[in-house]
C-alpha cells in the first residue's frame, strides 16, 4: 500500500517536473516593437504630456466629468427657465 | 532583489523631476513590464497600451517611490498588476482578442506540422494559464520569465518566500487539473486513472 501512495507520489512529482519544463518553453520573452519602444521613450520626454495621456486613458474619469458638465448645464437651464416664468407671472400680476 | 547603487541614483534623480534618469530606467524595465503584461492580457495592441500607462503612472507617482522600500521593479509590476486587473474588469464590455494575435515563435527545424501542433499546444496552455485567478498567473510569470526566488516574488507580491512556495505548488496542481479536464494532458490523466484503479 506506502508503495502504492510512493509511486504514485513520485509520479507526481515527475508530473510536475514535466509541468515545469513546459511552461518555461511557453512563458518565453518577446520583444516589444522598436516602434512602442522608442515612442514611449519620445513620450515620456515630454513630461507633462505623458501625465495627461495617462489621465485621458482613464475613460472612466472623463466620461463622469462630460456627465457632470452635460447635467450642470441642464440644471442651470431649468433654474433660468423657471425664473425666467416666475418673473413674467409677477410682471403679469 | 537590492537595488544597484546607479539605480538608486537613477531613482534619487528620476524622482526629483530629471526626465533623463527616468527614461534610463524605463529602457531597463521596458521589455519586463511589456512581458508581463502581455502574458496576462494575450493581446500585444493591450499589452503595449497598458505598458505605456504602467510607465506614465509612474513617472507621475516616482516621488512615492521611495517612501515604499520595496525595489523599483516590485514598484513597477505592482501598477502593472494594477492596471491589468482594472483591464480585466472592464473587459467584459469589449470583445475578446484570441491568441491568434500573438507573435509567433519559431521552432526551429522541426517540420511544418509539428510546429503546427506545437503552436496550438502553446495556445492551449497559455489560455488555461489566463484562466488562472490573477494571482496565480502573476506568481507563474515572475517565476518562468522572470525567473525570479521564492523570496523576490514575495516582494513584488507583499507575501513571504513560504507563502509564495506554497502558492505555487497550488498553481502547479491546479493547472495540471485544468490540463488533464481540457484533454490537455490526456496520456497524463489515463495514466493516472490506470493508477487509481
Amino acid at each position: 500500500m506506502n508503495s502504492k501512495i510512493k509511486q504514485i507520489a513520485d509520479s507526481s512529482l515527475d508530473k510536475i517536473a514535466s509541468l515545469e519544463k513546459r511552461l518555461s518553453g511557453v512563458l518565453k520573452p518577446i520583444k516589444p516593437r522598436k516602434e512602442f519602444v522608442h515612442g514611449v521613450a519620445h513620450r515620456i520626454q515630454t513630461g507633462p504630456q505623458a501625465a495627461f495621456v495617462d489621465w485621458i486613458a482613464n475613460w472612466h474619469l472623463v466620461a463622469i466629468l462630460i456627465a457632470g458638465i452635460f447635467s450642470l448645464i441642464v440644471f442651470l437651464a431649468v433654474v433660468g427657465r423657471v425664473l425666467q416664468s416666475l418673473t413674467r407671472k409677477r410682471r403679469i400680476a | 532583489m537590492v537595488p544597484e547603487p546607479e539605480e538608486l541614483e537613477l531613482l534619487l534623480r528620476a524622482s526629483q523631476g530629471d526626465l533623463d534618469a527616468f527614461g534610463v530606467l524605463y529602457e531597463k524595465y521596458v521589455e519586463r513590464i511589456f512581458n508581463y503584461v502581455y502574458y496576462r492580457t494575450g493581446n500585444v495592441h493591450d499589452a503595449e497600451d497598458l505598458s505605456a500607462r504602467v510607465f506614465y503612472r509612474a513617472l507621475h507617482h516616482i516621488h512615492t517611490y521611495t517612501d515604499r522600500g520595496v525595489p523599483f521593479s516590485a514598484w513597477l509590476y505592482r501598477i502593472a498588476h494594477n492596471l491589468v486587473a482594472n483591464w480585466h474588469r472592464d473587459r467584459s464590455r469589449h470583445q475578446e482578442i484570441p491568441l491568434s494575435d500573438a507573435p509567433t515563435i519559431h521552432y526551429k527545424g522541426e517540420p511544418p506540422e509539428v510546429a503546427v501542433m506545437q503552436t496550438q499546444e502553446r495556445d492551449a496552455l497559455l489560455r488555461l494559464i489566463r484562466q488562472l485567478p490573477s494571482e496565480r498567473q502573476h506568481l507563474l510569470i515572475l517565476k518562468f520569465l522572470e525567473h525570479m526566488s521564492n523570496a523576490e516574488i514575495g516582494e513584488t507580491m507583499g507575501r513571504s518566500e513560504g507563502a509564495v512556495k506554497s502558492l505555487y505548488h497550488r498553481t502547479l496542481l491546479a493547472l495540471r487539473i485544468e490540463m488533464m479536464e481540457s484533454d490537455l494532458d490526456n496520456a497524463s490523466l489515463q495514466s493516472q486513472i490506470g493508477q487509481v484503479d
